[in-house]
């Protein structure tokens, strides 16, 4: 097939034999381009350079850091190799801190992502009084954890807590949930999704409300089932939504801190509720061992680049399928 | 090769800015330059320990007064001894220095070792400062290469707390133990005392400081964590108290809890070991008549509590100042103000000889004993407070232990750890 750009210079039918025309798109379109670019540039500098300073820097600071035993009052730090990382993949905690933070944060992704869709579509129909509810199932988001979790002390106190009083009601003798470790992560666990259930409420909720009516319309007149209906219509529109959820709740239920730090301090037993994020403060605050601690911030790092990396490999399937 | 869809590219960033906030950031290692700034406005760095901002700033507005042009700004540096440290460190890296600030017994030590506190003794010298009046154990405990690095200040120590009329119903005389071994001859009778669903004694766990209370038993069995700097875990007297507290919890006589005191106050144990700081809270809450004791045994009962340290890289001004906001918050006549008010202990000797005091003693027998305690009172062993993670540590083998690990097995691990520890963080600085 013949070249059919205007702007190539045309010497076979006789044109110039002179200095080529200037390829490419005209002045005014070129002139146009460059101010996208500079606009483009413009907009997203403030971003990028605050992202570069805060975000991009520190982590490299960090993965630096790891690489030494800096002791955390010490003005000098010194480099020890990969000594730090044979050092925690070769402890024995290793593995308790690595369990405890995989069933955290799959119990909180899936219960809260769960839950969170099942009220939404609960509190999409037109009830009376629901948007009382959705007040209520939203308002503990915007607590903080640290409140959240002093108040929960009191809840799961073996002594005085509510459960303890629920459970006595049916004959049931509570568990020691601050002794057994177990039971306490179960605490921190159910604690954490009580908290955040709002948040994935409302973005399914919006998601919801923002699907389309008329695939409502054609399951109805096509008389498909409320299973086939969720499964078929409303699963398939909240993909997207599902994707967004699994990584931000993924990356703030690795981060929690607050709310362990206040109910059990990674105990009972030391480690009993110690997840991966709760195990650098420890060992940078309270052992003393920064180099060490930014080593198990950088293999978090790691581990959430690559299941972050997986779960966009995994949207961008289905999205093309 | 593909190409980068606009998506795509917006997903790698998403991905990468995510990830990057998951890590940590690290926060440099820049030696901390000394810091100049106005020598006569100080700052100084509280968790008003014992809920004592309003007597803080009391204090401190006394001390303006009585040094006219100095102005004193009283820090929120956390809720607790830790986050205080944890603000000091931040500021060491490369934030603003405080002029004064709060040290506890298990933090001081590692800004001394790192030069990042002031060794006192000079200072106080020009400052005509008086050392010898500081209680001697308390003062001692900031002892460290021939240099005092803080001065005492909400200083406290355990003490044996028990409700009387539990007591007098199980028979028993109105006295604390003597020994360990005297108190698990009247466990039985507590415990049927104290009734069903109660304990004879609450202890807190071990993510809540129970290896500051069984430094007491670890003593009492001729034991302890360390001699100096050498991890004594595994001597007989350490394992045998160790057994001890398996055994008592085994025989259901202790319950651990993050809490105990909240138990003790609603009358669900019969004794705890508590801080003297927590007298104050006890007496306000209990319904009961409470009565309180020394530990069992006979000098060893260990100290606790926090101090008043000078950064080192400030100006000599702001030293010289900081020392005499530290010295004035701490004389006979506002320790007394200042333990009255909170319930921990004064810090100078000839505090208990003023009326003020003698009075309050008289009305409060209870507080009477922490202070009559004092001379039984010992420096913890240093892999508790002076090793980095020490009391963490140790609370996490109690935990094992008191769960029905096995003692000798838990403790030689402890041994191997504080070693590994000292080796690896203190032996090369020392």
């Amino acid at each position: 097939m013949p070249p059919t750009s205007t702007t190539q210079p045309d010497v076979a039918r006789g044109g110039t034999t002179g200095p080529p025309e200037p390829v490419g798109p005209p002045p005014r379109r070129s002139s146009g381009r460059a101010w996208e670019w500079s606009l483009a540039a413009l907009l997203l500098a403030p971003n990028l350079v605050l992202l570069i300073v805060f975000t991009y820097r520190p982590l490299l600071d960090n993965i630096r850091l790891s690489f030494t035993d800096w002791n955390i009052s010490a003005p000098v730090a010194n480099p020890v190799g990969f000594a730090n990382y044979v050092e925690w993949f070769g402890r024995e905690d290793t593995r308790t801190v690595l369990g405890n933070t995989l069933v955290f944060t799959v119990a909180t992704v899936g219960i809260s992502m769960g839950l969170g869709l099942g009220l939404a579509i609960l509190l999409d129909q037109r009830l009376r009084g629901r948007n009382l509810v959705r007040s209520a199932v939203f308002a503990p988001f915007v607590i903080s954890g640290a409140a959240v979790g002093v108040a929960f002390q009191f809840v799961f106190d073996p002594s005085f807590g509510l459960v303890r009083d629920l459970l006595a009601r049916i004959g049931v003798e509570a568990p020691d949930f601050y002794q057994r470790s177990g039971w306490a992560l179960f605490m921190v666990t159910f604690t954490y999704i009580w908290k955040n259930l709002g948040y994935t409420f409302v973005i399914y909720l919006a998601a919801l409300q923002g699907r389309r009516a008329d695939l409502d319309e054609a399951a109805e007149i096509d008389g498909a089932s409320p299973w086939t209906h969720f499964r078929k219509v409303l699963l398939p529109q909240l993909r997207p939504t599902t994707f967004f959820l699994s990584i931000t709740v993924l990356l703030s239920s690795v981060q929690v801190f607050d709310i362990i730090n206040v109910m059990t301090r990674g105990g009972p037993v030391g480690d009993g509720t110690m997840t991966l994020v709760y195990q650098v403060y420890r060992e940078t605050f309270v052992n003393q061992r920064a180099g060490y601690g930014a080593t198990v911030a950088t293999v978090m790092f790691l581990i959430l680049l690559v299941v972050t990396v997986v779960q966009v490999r995994i949207m961008d399937k289905g999205q093309r399928s | 090769m593909n190409n980068v869809t606009r998506r795509g590219f917006l997903g790698l960033a998403g991905v990468a800015g995510a990830a990057g906030l998951s890590a940590c950031a690290g926060t440099g290692t820049s030696a901390t330059s000394n810091q100049g700034g106005d020598g006569n406005t100080l700052e100084f760095w509280s968790n008003h320990p014992g809920n004592s901002k309003p007597v803080e700033q009391e204090l401190i507005a006394a001390f303006q007064k009585a040094n006219p042009g100095i102005t004193v700004k009283l820090v929120d540096a956390g809720k607790n001894y830790e986050e205080v440290a944890q603000k000091f460190n931040g500021a060491l890296v490369g934030g603003t220095l405080p002029d004064l600030v709060v040290v506890s017994d298990v933090t001081w030590f590692n800004f001394a070792l790192n030069k990042q506190l002031t060794p006192l003794d000079d200072l106080m010298t020009t400052a005509k400062v008086d050392p010898s009046d500081y209680v001697d154990a308390l003062y001692g405990d900031y002892l460290f290469d021939g240099g005092h690095f803080a001065l005492p200040y909400s200083r406290s120590t355990p003490l044996f707390y028990y409700n009387k009329e539990i007591w007098s119903k199980a028979g028993l005389e109105d006295r604390g133990p003597k020994t360990w071994d005297e108190f698990k001859e009247w466990s039985e009778a507590l415990k049927a005392a104290a009734g069903n669903g109660k304990f004879a004694m609450e202890l807190p766990d071990g993510s809540n400081y129970l290896d500051w209370h069984f430094q007491n038993m670890a003593w009492g069995y001729g034991g302890g964590y360390s001699q100096e700097w050498t991890p004594t875990f595994t001597a007989e007297g350490t394992v045998k108290a160790g057994q001890y507290l398996q055994d008592i919890a085994k025989a259901g006589v202790v319950k651990f809890n993050a809490t105990p005191e909240a138990d003790f106050s609603a009358g669900l144990a019969g004794c705890i070991l508590q801080s003297t700081g927590s007298l104050g809270g006890i007496a306000k809450d209990a319904k009961f008549e409470v009565g309180t004791a020394f530990l069992p045994g006979e000098g060893n009962c260990p100290t606790g509590g926090a101090g008043l340290g000078i950064p080192a890289n400030i100006s000599d001004e702001r030293k010289a100042n900081a020392l005499k906001l530290a010295e004035f918050i701490t004389n006979a006549e506002n320790t007394v103000t200042f333990t009255q008010a909170t319930g921990y202990m004064p810090v100078r000797k000839s505090a208990v000889e003023l009326p003020a005091e003698k009075e309050y003693l008289a009305k409060n027998p209870n507080a009477k004993t922490a202070i009559d305690q004092l001379p039984q009172t010992r420096s913890q062993d240093n892999a508790r407070v002076l090793l980095p993670g020490g009391g963490a540590r140790i609370g996490k083998g109690l935990d094992q232990v008191a769960q029905g690990q096995d003692v000798a097995t838990v403790f030689a691990g402890l041994d191997k750890e504080s070693q590994q520890v000292f080796d690896n963080q203190i032996k090369s600085k020392l």
